[in-house]
């Protein structure tokens, strides 16, 4: 598999990237889900903190429980969509005219799709922020923002390794919707988008939290809300491990889809 | 109204059949929609084992809120699958087909696309349902009510914002982030929401007539709720009609040529 040099990859991100900034008003209208979230969010868990006559659950704060659903929603929601590209490119045999370009399909993919996210991040943030901080006050900390950012970027790699598969599933499948949206719910609960894994009952925690979906969500979250550099080097070691062994088994997709690659027509 | 009925008939059967072309990819889509709403139910599964109940709602009430939202949705998109695409519809000239043909132009528009994946929904709504044991005779009826006033609310919403499209040119993805915000405050508990927030989804989002409202009636009956949600449905109805209609005159071909298949 022929990588290349990562200055190519950097170029097509931030091209992406500036052709995303050219719609901000899309990029705006884009980010009204997460206002919409965090207004249901902060009506559901101020009346879940009163209801239940704590200041603390499970560790978490009202301020905390709800900075930490802003961050989780913003990774989701500006993270890049891998799958139905691919599978549109595999169904519709564009994947040849990317085949034998001096770049690796994967990589170009993963490098537009980053460009996008990148945009879409600091609209989500800004929108959800401005919500959350209306509704419970400033973040706790913070000196999460820098570390949290790290531990995002590793975040959306782990991610996008799981969405390219399911795209490249489109080899065998063609059609790849109904992979996608149990992905999609896999990550909202098990990744702690709507619920933070310190709500899940103990003997579910454990299991939840050492899963890929945890590490590419609710880690990076929770670091943000309770930053501190245990915390980062555990969820950093974790996110390492899991992006190695999703991206060898994506390799190895990728290069077993290639050889059932027929195209019709030119 | 015969005739429509008929005509309504022929395209759902048009439509399933040309679904069942690709079985596995039918079957995929509706199953693969039963899990994808069966894993997003997780969420209140944890939260109500932890806090059991919140603001007077409690586990049983949500799979009943689910039970009415996701079958009336389902049957929505199923039967009237263009309710998601209209604006794209009338932005790019594809209403110049509809009105060549001696049919009703909105509901012909409608009814001539299904989405797969809203059986999906439909047979999860029926099956929440059932797990919330509502099993006497006066309650099934008033579900089926429910759930059809409910349909009407949610097609008849969709319509009129996505008519906007006739003024406002590309009103695609103004309907579609309307459309998410309908869904997804219809799936909380009303409770949670207070004063201009309650108003709102009363008035502006109506996810309280696709949600709340029918999920009490099925529960209780009482002639206020029942009359909150046929005057909400007759006056959503009445309002999309007259849009559609007004924004009918404005609509001017693009003389592209159209191939519908």
């Amino acid at each position: 598999m022929n990588f290349g040099r990562l200055e190519k990859y950097l170029a097509i991100t931030r091209t992406q990237l500036i052709n995303s900034a050219a719609y901000p008003l899309d990029l705006a209208t884009r980010s009204i889900m997460i206002v919409l979230f965090m207004a249901i969010f902060a009506q559901l868990w101020n009346a879940t903190f009163r209801a239940m006559g704590q200041t603390t659950i499970a560790g978490l704060t009202l301020s905390e429980t709800m900075w930490y659903l802003m961050m989780a929603e913003t990774i989701v929601l500006s993270k890049p969509r891998l799958s139905h590209t691919i599978s549109e490119s595999v169904k519709d045999g564009s994947v040849a005219y990317l085949l034998n370009k001096p770049y690796n399909f994967l990589l170009y993919h993963f490098s537009v799709a980053f460009g996008d996210g990148l945009s879409r991040i600091v609209f989500n943030a800004l929108a959800g922020g401005t919500i959350v901080w209306l509704a419970v006050g400033p973040p706790p900390d913070a000196r999460g923002i820098p570390l949290a950012l790290i531990a995002i970027g590793l975040a959306w790699l782990i991610d996008s390794c799981m969405t390219a598969a399911i795209g490249l599933a489109a080899f065998v499948t063609e059609d790849v919707a109904a992979f996608d949206w149990i992905y999609a719910k896999f990550v909202l609960i098990l990744g702690g988008v709507l619920i933070p894994l310190d709500f899940f009952p103990d003997w579910l925690r454990g299991i939840v939290q050492s899963l890929p979906f945890a590490y590419s969500v609710y880690g990076p979250a929770r670091l943000f809300v309770s930053p501190d550099l245990a915390r980062f080097a555990t969820l950093l070691l974790g996110q390492v491990l899991w992006l190695a062994a999703l991206a060898t088994l994506l390799t190895l997709a990728y290069r077993r889809g290639i050889t059932r690659l027929a195209i019709n027509g030119g | 109204m015969k005739r429509e009925l008929t005509f309504l008939l022929a395209l759902w059967k048009a439509n399933l059949l040309a679904a069942m072309e690709y079985r596995v990819t039918f079957i995929s889509q509706v199953i693969g929609m039963m899990l994808n709403n069966a894993v997003y139910f997780i969420f209140w599964i944890i939260f109500f084992d932890r806090f059991q109940q919140v603001r007077g709602w409690t586990l049983s009430e949500v799979f009943l809120l689910f039970g009415v939202v996701a079958t009336s949705f389902g049957a929505g998109v199923y039967l009237f699958g263009n309710v998601m695409d209209l604006a794209n519809v009338i932005a790019n000239g594809r209403l110049d087909y509809y009105l060549s043909l001696p049919r009703p132009v909105l509901l012909h528009v409608l009814a001539s696309r299904s989405i797969t994946s809203g059986l999906g929904d439909f047979t999860y709504g029926v099956l929440s349902f059932i797990v919330a044991r509502q099993f006497a005779p006066d309650t099934i009826a008033r579900y089926v009510f429910g759930v059809i006033l409910a349909t009407i609310v949610f097609i008849a919403f969709l319509t009129l914002v996505q008519s906007l499209a006739f003024w406002i040119g590309n009103a695609a993805m103004l309907s579609q982030q309307v459309s998410n915000a309908l869904v997804t405050f219809s799936l909380y508990p009303i409770t949670l929401f207070e004063g201009s927030a309650r108003l709102v989804l009363f008035t502006l989002i109506p996810a309280a007539f696709i949600g709340a409202v029918p999920a009490e009636f099925v529960r209780e009956f009482s002639w206020a709720t029942l009359a909150q949600m046929i005057v909400a449905a007759g006056a959503l109805l009445t309002l999309a009609l007259f849009a559609f209609r007004r924004g009918l005159r404005r609509y001017e071909s693009g003389s592209a040529i159209q191939v519908q298949l």
